[in-house]
């Protein structure tokens, strides 16, 4: 696993843009992600995600600015360290599963009794091992995506790149995956991945960037992100009137299940609000500074970089908001 | 170069395991044998007893002359005596006997004769009869003038030497058995450059269609792609050349000799030795063929990277299928004239030259210069394609959705 280390970090992104025709896919992109570092891509359809991942692997040449992965330019010498799980997962269907993997890892630079023997060793682990002489057409998509999933990890990658490896998978299997990217991180990989499912992205991440429309909106350490939005919002139990929660320092109020839940503007000081209620004679059992989820972050800073509706972009038809993407 | 030795190998062992290519390599030789052995069989099963027949030979002099002939040419004859065609007409309505012959007077004068037979004798068969019954009565009628053999080349309709002044360049006519092994050799070049070619297109949609492409695409240079998908496909196209090649060489020594036994008239060994191509010409036909598929694959591989459809690849094909046939229509003029204007510069172009050169060639004599020139043109257009499509390729294999217009492909050429 320790084959090339680099200074830092593992993939770099600087001022990165890249457009198809006349639209904009990615703008002015900076991303840094250390070595060792789980880090989750996070944005909604259309945003960018799979291009952006697509230009680290050098499939995509970026119209301006610079990508270096593991300290070179992205290109085919660098990716033979790397495992890329695409978007779009195909197999060869006529090709018998064990031949399919070990022809994976060949072309990554694998001599081919060594794919044979890692191949036959991941299938056994994830409950394939009776599949590795049926061709792949005949099974399951979920067992195909499994199949993919080994053939991205065979070569023992230093750098893992996974371009939404949750989707479609029961929770069961989504643990398995799980399980093994935990196991590259615990043995220092550096995982850059995507998802539009805010769930994995908070149990997995340690650092996350959010890009809605092209652009990003917000980068950094998960806890810390989270430290520091927390001042954004309260959870509040109260009896009585509830015309106090209503200030310039309140931006929404949203009734949720065990209370209120009130969403500050930038800067707001929630005391004041407390002070208001008091005054205003409310009983209050309850008044606490909430660690939002992810996914209330982003719908936040999303809808601070222009409109909230924007967030489907490029779908018209989509429901407002994050709501329709999370998962 | 390790990915080129992967996906060569995969394409290789992929296409050979699979059933088309058991079904493919063995229909073709399996079909020109049962074209050689059809008739025969068809001919031993029926005619044992149609082919047994009776003469009965009212002048006396001419059943010692008709009947060897008949025996010659695969009839079974049975002397018959005056006032026995009462019987005879039993034994066939019986099935023993396939028919008889009267040779009546009118047989000496007119070479008329009769057959009598639950059906006719078939066309070949009474053209045997017909002619034996002519050339004995003939024979009979010039008393001993001249031998047999003399007799028989007169009547069989004498002979023509041409003799050919150097540097005239005539080609050879039709008929000819160097025609016929030219004309061959140009339409299995024909066919095996574009059947393999077309499998190359296949290969590269199935990736672009079944999403593999980019997983590719980041552990392999396309270029080395491209070289290992065209390697590959080519390497299962020798093998069943080969196949071909060794079934023919099975087929000429040992079915051969079978059959000149069997069935003498059907086949002419001389004229199928003189078809045979030489080992220049053989050895010429291989670069020919291997140019030729290089340089079909490229375009044909690009084009697979450029379509999303089958729809689409069929008629993307039409332009690139064309190309192909241009040659085939030169090819009677070229034959004709080897060393016209017109041949020497279609042969040097490369998308024609695997097919004319090989044409002209193999009917007149071209000088080596120009055999070498074309052979480097070729080549030089199979790297100059094969870079152009590399770059189609990479962009392409990663576009769904509607086929790229002439301009965006120029645009993909110039920024992969």
């Amino acid at each position: 696993m320790n084959g090339s280390r680099t200074n830092g970090a593992a993939i770099q992104l600087e001022g990165v843009t890249k457009r198809f025709g006349g639209h904009t896919a990615v703008s002015l992109l900076d991303l840094e992600v250390p070595e060792g570092a789980i880090y989750g891509l996070l944005g909604p359809n259309g945003s960018g995600k799979t291009t952006t991942l697509r230009m680290v692997m050098g499939i995509l040449i970026p119209d301006e600015g610079r990508v270096r992965l593991l300290g070179g330019p992205a290109g085919v010498r660098q990716n033979r360290l790397v495992g890329y799980l695409p978007e779009e997962r195909g197999v060869y269907r006529k090709m018998k599963v064990l031949d399919l993997l070990v022809f994976l890892g060949e072309i990554r630079g694998m001599p081919r009794g060594d794919a044979r023997a890692k191949a036959g060793d991941w299938l056994e682990r994830l409950g394939l091992e009776e599949w590795a002489e049926k061709r792949t057409q005949d099974l399951s998509r979920g067992m195909q995506q499994k199949v993919q999933f080994i053939g991205t990890i065979l070569h023992d990658p230093v750098v893992l790149v996974l371009d939404e490896p949750f989707s479609g998978l029961d929770p069961i299997n989504q643990e398995v995956l799980e399980g093994i990217v935990r196991e590259f991180h615990a043995r220092g990989a550096t995982i850059l991945f995507s998802t539009h499912l805010m769930d994995h992205a908070e149990r997995l991440c340690e650092r996350v960037c959010l890009i809605s429309r092209s652009r990003k909106v917000l980068d950094g350490d998960l806890r810390e992100l989270k430290k520091r939005e927390r001042r954004g919002l309260v959870a509040v139990e109260f009896q009585g009137d509830d015309g106090w929660l209503r200030g310039p320092e309140v931006r929404e109020v949203r009734v949720s299940g065990d209370g209120v839940h009130l969403f500050l503007t930038d800067g707001a000081d929630h005391q004041a609000i407390l002070r208001r209620g008091v005054e205003a004679g409310a009983r209050i059992d309850r008044f606490e500074l909430v660690e939002p989820r992810l996914h209330e972050i982003f719908v936040r800073h999303a809808g601070a970089l222009g409109d909230v509706d924007g967030l489907g972009v490029g779908e018209p038809g989509r429901a407002k908001g994050g709501t329709s993407w999370e998962g | 170069m390790g990915g080129v030795k992967a996906i060569l190998r995969r394409e290789y062992v992929e296409r050979v395991k699979s059933k088309w290519f058991l079904f493919g390599t063995l229909i073709v030789p399996l079909f020109f044998l049962g074209l050689m052995l059809v008739p025969w069989l068809f001919a031993s099963g029926r005619e044992k007893t149609s082919r047994t027949i009776a003469l009965v030979d009212e002048t006396g002099v001419l059943h010692g002359r008709v009947a060897p002939r008949l025996e010659e040419a695969g009839f079974t004859v049975r002397l018959a005596g005056h006032g026995t065609e009462e019987s005879l007409r039993a034994q066939v309505l019986a099935g023993e006997l396939g028919g008889y012959l009267v040779l009546g007077p009118e047989a000496l004068s007119h070479g008329q004769v009769t057959f009598v037979g639950p059906q006719g004798p078939g066309l070949v068969g009474g053209m045997t009869i017909r002619s034996a019954v002519a050339q004995s009565a003939l024979e009979v009628r010039l008393g001993d003038e001249g031998t047999r053999e003399e007799l028989e080349a007169l009547l069989a309709g004498g002979a023509m030497d041409v003799r050919l002044l150097q540097d005239v360049g005539g080609g050879p006519t039709e008929g000819d058995p160097q025609f016929m092994g030219v004309f061959v050799g140009t339409m299995l070049l024909y066919m095996v450059i574009l059947l393999y070619a077309v499998a190359v297109m296949r290969a590269t949609m199935e990736e672009k269609t079944g999403r593999i492409a980019e997983i590719l695409i980041c552990s392999v240079r396309p270029g080395d792609l491209l070289l290992g998908k065209i390697l590959g496909v080519g390497s299962v196209g020798l093998t069943q050349l080969a196949v071909w090649v060794a079934f023919g060489i099975l087929l000429l020594t040992l079915g051969l000799p079978a059959l000149l036994t069997l069935r003498p008239e059907l086949v002419d060994p001389t004229f199928i030795a003189a078809a045979l191509p030489g080992l220049g010409q053989a050895t010429l036909f291989v670069a020919l063929f291997l140019g030729g598929y290089f340089l079909y694959a490229a375009v044909y591989a690009g084009m697979g990277a450029m379509c999303s459809t089958e729809e689409e690849a069929q008629q993307a094909q039409f332009p690139v299928v064309l190309l192909l046939v241009l040659p085939v229509l030169f090819l009677m003029p070229v034959m004709e004239a080897p060393n016209s204007t017109m041949a020497v510069v279609a042969s040097f172009v490369p998308f024609f030259a695997p097919i004319l050169m090989y044409a002209r060639v193999g009917t007149g004599e071209v000088p080596l210069w120009q055999v070498l020139a074309a052979l480097a043109l070729l080549y030089l257009a199979v790297l100059a394609v094969a870079w152009v499509a590399g770059r189609i390729y990479r962009v392409g294999m990663l576009m769904q959705g509607k086929r790229p217009t002439l301009p965006e492909l120029w645009r993909w050429v110039r920024e992969a």
